[in-house]
């Protein structure tokens, strides 16, 4: 067997029971929204919570107030939940700092005696995130598909399949992006917690300072900066359309991500 | 010692010199290792054994000079020396939740290298690692139950080139006999080994020549032979009747440590026949030779300035 693909198999056997939990607990929120949409369509409440909403909030939220508070935004909702997207950014920097992790616990000393290229400990890593990823964001989307069968009311408007598909796409670069970004401070580091909580505290500043920059202006000027810049749920429901800069910019910073972890990782001291 | 001088080099390291920002771990290093023999490593803790020894399996690039396995640069031709390389870290980076066995198979998958059932189960059975304990979670193992598992990973291949760190570290001494004979039988097949070592007596008795650092630098390189001439012994005389004038004229080489009435203590270098005689006609009651320790034969030559 190749080396890389045993090394593969080894990571996947280790995580798996963290990715099949995530994947449940994503799937189920899923079906959970999907049921509280169908409570509040079936009561006609989401008139009625428009109507509860003060002026001022109405007038800031403007076209996307219609957008949240439908069936099809709730359901939405489950692709751009603030714990939604904290989850699986976890889930992604547990499996981009998995190299600091064997280099902290020795084990990569145990690995890389052996014939094995380093670029497979990266390989593997990426490799992992969007094998692990795609499986979430499946579950998630299985989840929806199961809740929309299932559960949701004959007269509610469901969200259209490119809607869904290109959330999920929109989620699923965001995810990628912040694995490229950890892999670079994993590649870097002899601690898994260095990089863990280093991009744990970059993610919580980077969404602050974009949430901040749709009230406030002059912090505009460097949300840009902000992966979160670029995965606009409300105005990609609003609007109907999703930018590919936003996709490239994500995709792009990806794999800037994963090939400058290649390069530091195999220059550097194990 | 094997004569095979003329044979490219088991381990070749020429000028090697690793830093950690000001820190100099090793410093210009020449040493070579002659296929078929052990090769004991040793220093004191920080000496720059284990760096050197992670420099042969890339695992740390070296800041200056070059290392070369059977001819191979290890970082130029990092894989193809892997591939003959087995490998003890000095300290074993294990998952408790994996089992013995599931450790062993996945290093052999990793090396790449076809592992003979007859001859890991032999490794099992010298070591004493029963197919039960294989299949217990690495997290129930014992120290040295750790350090025997790692020992049959490093083997199992049967690597031309054995780089073993502290490997009887935490064996109790009867597994110490066994890893002795495993060493033993390698070496018979051809194989070398290179390993660091702090225990003298495991070292006096396996390797063949040994290479001393002291911080980062070679300060002895020598075959066990010349270093146990080298190496002075503590000799206690004990009396049966009070002996009241101290020993005034000893042999060269000799010092006097301490004198009692009853017991006299002397450490000589050399042998001891010349101290035997200038005992005659003392009631000799007994006399306890004591073999230098290893720190004893270390702070010797660390406190000599040059050899």
């Amino acid at each position: 067997m190749n080396s890389g693909l045993a090394l593969l198999l080894h990571s996947i056997r280790r995580i798996r029971t963290l990715v099949l939990v995530m994947a449940w607990i994503l799937a189920g929120f899923q079906i959970l929204l999907i049921l509280a949409a169908s409570v509040i369509q079936e009561s006609n409440g989401f008139g009625q919570l428009a109507g509860l909403l003060p002026d001022f909030m109405r007038q800031m939220l403007g076209p996307s107030l219609i957008a949240l508070l439908s069936f099809s935004g709730i359901v939405c909702l489950g692709y751009f939940h603030i714990a939604v997207i904290g989850a699986l950014i976890g889930l992604t920097v547990v499996l981009a700092t998995e190299p600091a992790g064997e280099i902290e616990t020795q084990f990569m000393d145990l690995v890389m005696a052996h014939s094995i290229s380093r670029h497979w400990i990266i390989t593997r890593t990426v490799l992992l995130i969007l094998g692990c990823t795609a499986f979430v964001l499946a579950a998630m989307m299985l989840g929806t598909w199961f809740g929309l069968h299932w559960l949701a009311p004959k007269e509610a408007i469901q969200p259209t399949l490119r809607t869904a598909r290109a959330l999920i796409c929109n989620l699923g670069v965001l995810l990628l992006c912040w694995g490229g970004v950890t892999l670079v401070m994993t590649s870097l580091a002899r601690r898994r917690s260095v990089p863990g909580s280093a991009v744990g505290l970059l993610a919580l500043a980077s969404y602050l300072v974009d949430y901040l920059a749709r009230v406030w202006k002059p912090a505009r000027s460097v949300s840009w900066l902000s992966p979160f810049h670029y995965f606009n749920a409300i105005d990609f429901l609003t609007s109907g359309t999703l930018p590919p800069r936003d996709i490239w910019v994500l995709a792009g910073t990806a794999v800037c991500g994963c090939g400058l972890a290649y390069v530091l990782f195999a220059r550097r001291d194990l | 010692m094997p004569n095979n001088r003329t044979a490219t080099p088991a381990v070749a390291l020429h000028g090697i010199t690793k830093k950690y920002g000001r820190l100099v771990a090793v410093r210009n290093l020449h040493l070579e290792v002659i296929p078929g023999e052990i090769f004991g490593f040793l220093g004191l803790n920080g000496a720059g054994k284990t760096t050197t020894l992670r420099i042969l399996l890339d695992l740390l690039r070296p800041t200056a000079g070059r290392a070369f396995v059977f001819g191979r640069d290890c970082q130029r031709q990092g894989l193809e020396v892997r591939a003959m390389v087995g490998y003890l870290p000095g300290e074993l980076g294990l998952y408790g939740d994996m089992t013995g066995q599931e450790l062993l198979d996945l290093l052999a998958r990793l090396g790449r290298y076809t592992v003979q059932p007859e001859y890991r189960a032999e490794l099992l059975q010298k070591l004493q690692l029963s197919r039960s304990d294989l299949g217990r979670k690495l997290r129930e193992y014992s120290t040295g139950m750790k350090r025997k598992l790692g020992l049959v990973q490093a083997f199992q291949g049967d690597p031309t080139l054995l780089i073993l760190d502290e490997p009887t570290e935490g064996l109790d001494p009867l597994m110490q006999e066994s890893f002795y004979e495993v060493l033993f039988n390698v070496q018979q097949r051809g194989r070398t080994v290179f390993m660091s070592s702090h225990v003298l007596s495991e070292v006096e008795r396996v390797c063949d020549r040994i290479a001393l650092l002291r911080r980062g630098e070679l300060i002895l390189l020598s075959p066990v032979e010349e270093v146990r001439r080298m190496a002075a012994r503590r000799v206690r005389v004990l009396f049966s009747q009070d002996v009241l004038s101290g020993p005034s004229r000893l042999p060269e080489g000799h010092e006097v440590l301490e004198v009692t009435p009853r017991s006299w203590s002397i450490r000589v270098h050399g042998a001891l026949g010349s101290l035997v005689n200038t005992l005659s006609g003392l009631p000799v009651k007994d006399i306890e030779v004591y073999e230098p320790r290893l720190e004893e034969v270390l702070m010797k030559y660390y406190r000599e300035d040059s050899l």
